[in-house]
């Protein structure tokens, strides 16, 4: 066929994917998060453990998801546990999302309205946002893995290279000592790591699009270390840049790592503007998935038609962004996504899984 | 209903046109590139214009001097005109009140444009108000401001900061100057690395003890002498250490870039080495309770200058001699600062604690709290491997 | 819990912005659909109305078929009617052709003369007496030593194509009519194209006159597989399109695509590609184009050999090319002729072009009227320095000096020769300069302006230049409510546009995504002529390797 069919994206367009609904608010707070947690520089090598966890996670909703090509979890949910039971686990991620897409749209003014705009009110920043993010998603998922993989390359450049940049003020010592508390910081910093992939759930949305689903373990295994090194360079960097003791102190650590030095001699003399760049991009992206899943989410339960719902949902999406009041809040808004899309994977894929499973064994019996 | 929805949307997308509210040109702010906080002290201006029904402050704490570049001129086009010889090209304002960001703010009563701090490049803070507030306080507001950027330098002064900020030279800025003269660290080794904001925002929270270049400043002229030293448990200054001794602790923290040893041959004559690369190992060693550090110090230059010409520099056993000389001499200075750091102020500021929390974390736990007393107890023994490689272009 | 509950629920106006958000991206939906729409059923065929007049045919009759044509054209000042009769049988014929266009070698050596000679070839075979068919067959096939002859048996046809310039020969005796020779209008020589003009490859340029390019496609070398159909288009005026594409490359449903897009266009008079271009393309919205015009040979038969098609019409140079992608406007032939190090550092400098003829006035105004802490401590303060005097915002500053050369440009098109290259540096320098010094602009925004003047020139496709020209003040507006973030967006909803854009089915913005690394090969650098063996996978062509 010359017309590609839509609805149908290619490994590398789903690693993308899956890549952008992960890379989002997190990487500006994650130093923070993690070295509160620790309150040891090793936080490193709880990442590494927590991504070898998350690995397991994927692995999981990959394989469930491959039991029943071309459906969303959204369509088989209901057959493997019934509509009525699988009703309810599905609104719930649907909440989830968002839940998820309010709190990054609300990070993303946060920061904007702070370092670039100030005086703007809230409202001016969000609707306009949400309504490009409109005009992406009703084209369908084809459109937007065209723009993902458009924005990624350009992303991670200027990512790389901003942070290359601030080897300048790098001290290998922060760092140091290497496991100078034992491990217990590391596991007390796990928990803080799984927290920060969240979105991984969109695997289950993911694989009912792709073209080979055979080929869905290693597309979306690549789609979640994209971010895990990403997110591992970036805790090296800036606990490296500012010691930890610094990023207890501040807000946006990375943000505060670009600003503590200037490179004099480029055009860009000060390197927190293209970071800003490139993450409000970054954030968008993010935020459009989650836009995109919701939506997609409530046409398929509900049968409704996919554009209708994407206009509806704007309002509450726009409502949810608006909820917290202040900044506190709206941390723990974040902290509190971790924990659910903790129990999300405990909720759907996990119980799924082995209701499938069960039946399965029990079908094999009985033939 | 076409018609009336795009009309619709046409108005609304005018409405929003019209709504540009952070929108505001360059050239109506004020950038302001040096700030100099001292000790509460109004002006003549400000009693006047205080007097004239201006809020009075019951107990002003600090007295803030911002550096504005560039100065407003009422025609921009023409660049390059006559100009009449000394022609400022900044402006200090000064202003008394309780915060930084009070002053700051003030500023709107008296200047026609808004002061934007993205460019703020030095903060030079008295020593005089650094004993008695806490840098913490002084600085907290810089912390959390969105526009001032973590990388800006912060200064002592010895005599009051505002002068810090003035100069004699036309078509310099006092604040730019100031960041320049600290690139010069790779040929003097009396001058510290920059502390910007971020730095000290480690140092503040960790509750060590560290030190700020100090700058001396006359008759707009500006020189950094020396650094003065903030006790980490009560973030207040406490006393300032020479030119030497900050030498000194850059030969112990290894950062001896560029810089020279002066002493004099034993016939008297003065002789100078100028270090061609220093390198310097911290070891500390725990026994029990008891701390000790060994510091090795290796370093490699060359002969520079000499004031006896009635020797040849060149050969061996005056190199030998000219050697022994030298670190004879970095001993000494060696031993005179950590007299002073251990006996006198009773601090670590040169890098001691953070070498035991690399290698001995878990003492460094127990003794993190109290670290500047038990430093001063601490042992310190240190051993000089200097080589003059060679001496210059001149043989004789 | 309650409290915590109610104290978070936003108030009333939350909502309603909520909800105006909502309403506001619906209308402009509907409005774009039904706009949409609304300009797309210009471009179908919704019956087929053009078969109204009544087929009158040659009556097989020579006086009555005369007085017929006569009657048809006779009133134009310029169609001749040459009486004459022919050696065979004596009978009448008649010559009608129109001034100007015949060929008089032809018509006086090999029509007249061959049919006034007596020395007639023998009949036999030919049952000229009675068969009317049978005469003209033999006349066709015996007498007539021409290479184009054409019969034609209807009078609305005939008359068409006299009028077309062809050369009508009718004798009394034959049913049908016939064409004889071909028009020889004026033309040109072939000469290099202006607007594309290279440093390296072939300096020839497409003519107005179809069989010329046809001939200069088929020029580039043996090959069975180069197939050229013809088409007529429009509905007053028919003029001739030729499709052309390599038989084994091009994928079929492309081709038909192509074809039925073509025979739906219902208009007048196609009078440039451009009318077809805009007829055929996917989405009339878009400020980008979709298919590619172009006046060298060599872009066509390179872009057929990829598996495109090229669309030539009778009486323009610019043959068309489709389907294009966003990359392809930034290449050049030139890139192929020269070696792979300096084109493909050439490409990558039209990439980074592109981008700033796009944005740079956007990011000026960013700059100046929202962030001034992101420009360089010296560079602020010059600016400052330098805007002093500026009475303006820059908003305003900005479009006062890119509309100035907008006009100077559009003006420089039509200036007489010798005026024109005078005008433009008249324009840029002077009238630059003393803006600064009037104090309206300030030295910087003229740089700024006059690096985006030239970016866009640099750009190889014009009509890819004028597409970024015009999005550049749409970034002005983003840049100019909401700054950086403005800009941003702006840059966003272009990708997004991109996107979904597709051009015969392929997407606008392949080969940047989806990733196949093996068309990587020629998109921001070019590989070695050496490596480049496969055809881009996006056309889907039928045969993959170059052999």
């Amino acid at each position: 066929m010359f017309t590609r069919s839509d609805d149908k994206i290619t490994s590398s367009q789903a690693t993308v994917f899956l890549t952008n609904s992960i890379l989002g608010a997190g990487i500006l707070t994650l130093p923070r998060v993690l070295t509160n947690a620790a309150e040891t520089p090793d936080v490193w090598l709880s990442l590494i453990i927590g991504g070898c966890i998350i690995f397991c996670l994927i692995i999981v909703m990959v394989k469930l998801s491959q039991q029943f090509p071309g459906k969303t979890v959204f369509q088989y949910a209901g057959s493997i546990a019934g509509r009525f039971l699988a009703i309810f686990p599905c609104l719930l991620l649907i909440v989830y999302f968002i839940v998820i897409a309010g709190f990054e749209i609300r990070v993303l003014a946060e920061v904007t309205l702070f370092f670039l705009l100030e005086g703007t009110p809230m409202w001016a920043v969000l609707i306009p946002f949400i309504w490009v993010s409109v005009y992406l998603i009703t084209g369908g998922i084809n459109v937007i893995s065209r723009l993902f993989q458009l924005i990624l390359p350009i992303s991670l450049l200027v990512l790389l290279v901003s942070y290359l940049m601030s080897l300048r003020i790098f001290e290998i010592d922060n760092l140091r000592p290497v496991l100078g508390d034992g491990l217990m910081p590391v596991f007390q910093g796990i928990k803080s790591t799984v927290l920060v992939f969240s979105g991984i759930e969109v695997t289950m949305l993911l694989v009912g699009y792709m073209e080979s689903p055979k080929q869905a373990v290693k597309a979306m295994i690549a789609g979640v270390s994209i971010p895990l090194i990403i997110y591992l360079i970036t805790v090296v960097i800036v606990i490296g840049g500012m010691s930890t003791d610094a990023i207890m102190r501040s807000t946006w650590p990375t943000i505060d790592l670009l600003r503590s030095f200037e490179v004099s001699g480029l055009f860009f003399e000060r390197l927190e503007f293209p970071f800003l760049v490139i993450w409000m991009t970054q954030l968008f992206c993010n935020f459009s998935c989650y836009f995109y899943s919701a939506s997609l989410g409530i046409s398929q339960l509900f049968k409704l038609r996919l554009r209708v719902v994407i206009f509806a949902l704007i309002p509450l999406i726009y409502i949810s962004a608006l909820i917290p009041t202040r900044m506190n809040e709206v941390f723990e808004v974040g902290d509190f996504i971790g924990w659910t899309g903790l129990a999300m994977f405990l909720l759907i894929p996990l119980p799924l899984s082995i209701i499938w499973l069960i039946r399965r064994k029990g079908m094999k019996i009985n033939v | 209903m076409y018609r009336l929805t795009s009309i619709c949307s046409l108005l609304i997308c005018l409405t929003l046109l019209s709504g540009c509210w952070s929108s505001k040109e360059i050239e109506e702010r004020s950038v302001y590139v040096g700030m100099a906080i001292d000790v509460a002290e109004e002006s003549a201006e400000e009693k006047k214009l205080n007097a004239q029904g201006g809020a009075t402050p019951i107990e002003p704490a600090i007295t803030a001097t911002i550096q504005i570049v560039p100065v407003k001129s009422v025609e921009g086009g023409k660049q390059g005109g006559e100009s009449n010889g000394e022609v400022k090209k900044y402006l200090n304002n000064t202003q008394t009140g309780d915060s930084v960001f009070e002053i700051l703010r003030a500023y709107a009563l008296r200047r026609d444009r808004a002061v934007i701090g993205h460019h703020l490049k030095v903060i030079v803070i008295s020593t005089e108000l650094a004993e008695k507030v806490e840098i913490e306080n002084l600085l907290d507001f810089m912390l959390r401001d969105n526009d001032i950027r973590p990388s800006c330098m912060i200064f002592l002064s010895r005599s009051k900061a505002e002068e810090a900020l003035y100069s004699n030279q036309p078509d310099e800025i006092p604040a730019f100057h100031i960041v320049d003269m600290v690139r010069n660290k790779f040929r003097n080794n009396k001058i510290m690395k920059a502390m910007t904001l971020t730095t000290l925002d480690q140092y503040m929270h960790s509750k060590q003890s560290y030190m700020l270049q100090n700058i001396a400043a006359t008759k707009g002229e500006t020189e950094f002498s020396g650094a003065g030293i903030i006790k980490g448990s009560t973030g207040k200054w406490i006393g300032n250490l020479d030119q030497e001794d900050v030498s000194s602790i850059s030969w112990i923290i290894g950062e001896s870039g560029g810089g020279l040893i002066k002493t004099k041959n034993e016939k008297g004559k003065t002789i100078i080495y100028e270090i061609k690369s220093a390198k310097s190992k911290i070891t500390p060693k725990v026994k029990g309770t008891d701390i000790s550090f060994h510091i090795d110090i290796k370093t490699e230059g060359r002969l520079i200058e000499t004031w006896s010409s009635d020797r040849d520099s060149s050969e061996m056993p005056i190199l030998l001699e000219a050697q022994d000389a030298f670190v004879k001499k970095l001993d000494e200075s060696l031993q005179t600062t950590l007299n002073k750091l251990q006996k006198d102020y009773k601090v670590d500021v040169a890098g001691f604690g953070k070498r035991l929390r690399i290698t001995h974390p878990k003492v460094w736990k127990r003794v993190k709290d109290d670290w500047d007393e038990v430093f001063s107890r601490s042992k310190v023994t240190y051993s000089i491997d200097l080589k003059i490689t060679d001496y210059g272009s001149s043989a004789e | 819990m309650w409290s915590v509950i109610i104290d978070h629920i936003p108030n009333w106006k939350i909502w309603m912005q909520g909800f105006a958000a909502m309403f506001i991206a619906m209308a402009f939906y509907i409005t774009h659909k039904k706009l949409f729409a609304w300009g797309k059923q210009g471009t179908l065929r919704t019956s087929k109305q053009d078969q109204n007049k009544e087929q009158q045919q040659l009556s097989g009759n020579f006086d009555t078929d005369v007085v017929a044509i006569k009657e048809r054209i006779g009133s134009n000042s310029d169609v001749n009617f040459r009486d004459f009769r022919i050696s065979i049988r004596s009978s009448k014929a008649l010559l009608v052709f129109v001034e100007g266009m015949q060929d008089e070698e032809i018509i006086s050596k090999q029509v007249m003369q061959v049919l006034m000679d007596n020395s007639v070839p023998k009949t036999e075979g030919y049952a000229i007496q009675n068969d009317a068919q049978a005469f003209s067959t033999y006349i066709k096939e015996k007498i007539l030593p021409v290479c184009k002859v054409r019969e034609v048996s209807e009078i609305g046809e005939l008359v068409e194509f006299i009028l077309l310039g062809f050369n009508a020969l009718l004798i009394d005796g034959m049913s049908n009519a016939l064409l004889v020779g071909e028009p020889k209008p004026k033309v040109r020589s072939i000469n290099e194209p202006t607007s594309e003009a290279l440093l390296r490859g072939p300096r020839v340029g497409f003519t107005e006159v179809l069989s010329e390019n046809t001939a200069l496609l088929r020029q580039h070398g043996r090959t069975e597989e180069l197939q050229l159909t013809m088409v007529e288009v429009g509905n007053r005026i028919k003029s001739n399109i030729v499709i052309a594409y390599m038989k084994e490359i091009v994928n079929p449903e492309l081709l038909k695509e192509v074809e039925d897009r073509i025979s739906n266009i219902n208009h007048d008079f196609i009078a440039e590609s451009g009318y077809i271009e805009q007829l055929i393309e996917d989405n009339w919205l878009s400020p980008f184009q979709q298919v590619q015009n172009t006046e060298r040979p060599d872009r066509v038969i390179n872009a057929m050999l990829e598996g495109k098609v090229g669309i030539l019409l009778d009486g323009t140079p610019f043959a068309l090319i489709v389907p294009v992608t966003f990359s392809m406007l930034l290449q050049s032939p030139e890139d192929y002729y020269e070696r792979w190090l300096p084109s493909s550092l050439l490409r990558m400098l039209r990439f980074f072009v592109a981008f700033l003829a796009l944005m740079t006035p956007a990011v000026y105004i960013s700059f100046i009227s929202f962030h001034p802490g992101l420009i360089p401590t010296e560079l602020t303060i010059t600016i400052i320095e330098t805007r002093q005097g500026v009475p303006f915002p820059s908003i305003i500053e900005v479009l006062i000096l890119e509309i100035s050369i907008e006009i100077l440009r559009e003006a420089g098109i039509r200036l007489p020769k010798p005026i024109g290259p005078a005008m433009g540096i008249v324009g840029g320098l002077i009238i630059g300069d003393a803006a600064v010094q009037a104090g309206i602009v300030s030295p910087i925004l003229v740089i700024t302006v006059a690096v985006t003047a030239i970016s866009s020139f640099a750009i190889p496709i014009y009509s890819a230049g004028i597409t970024l020209r015009m999005l550049r003040f749409v970034g002005m507006i983003f840049a100019a409510m909401m700054g950086m973030f403005g800009t941003i967006l702006f840059f966003l909803i272009i990708c997004i546009h991109m996107s979904k854009l597709k051009s015969f089915g392929v997407p606008y913005v392949t080969p940047h995504s989806p990733y196949r690394l093996s068309d990587w090969k020629d998109l921001f650098i070019r590989v070695p002529v050496s490596l480049m063996k496969q055809r881009p996978k996006m056309m889907k062509t039928k045969d993959d390797k170059r052999k």
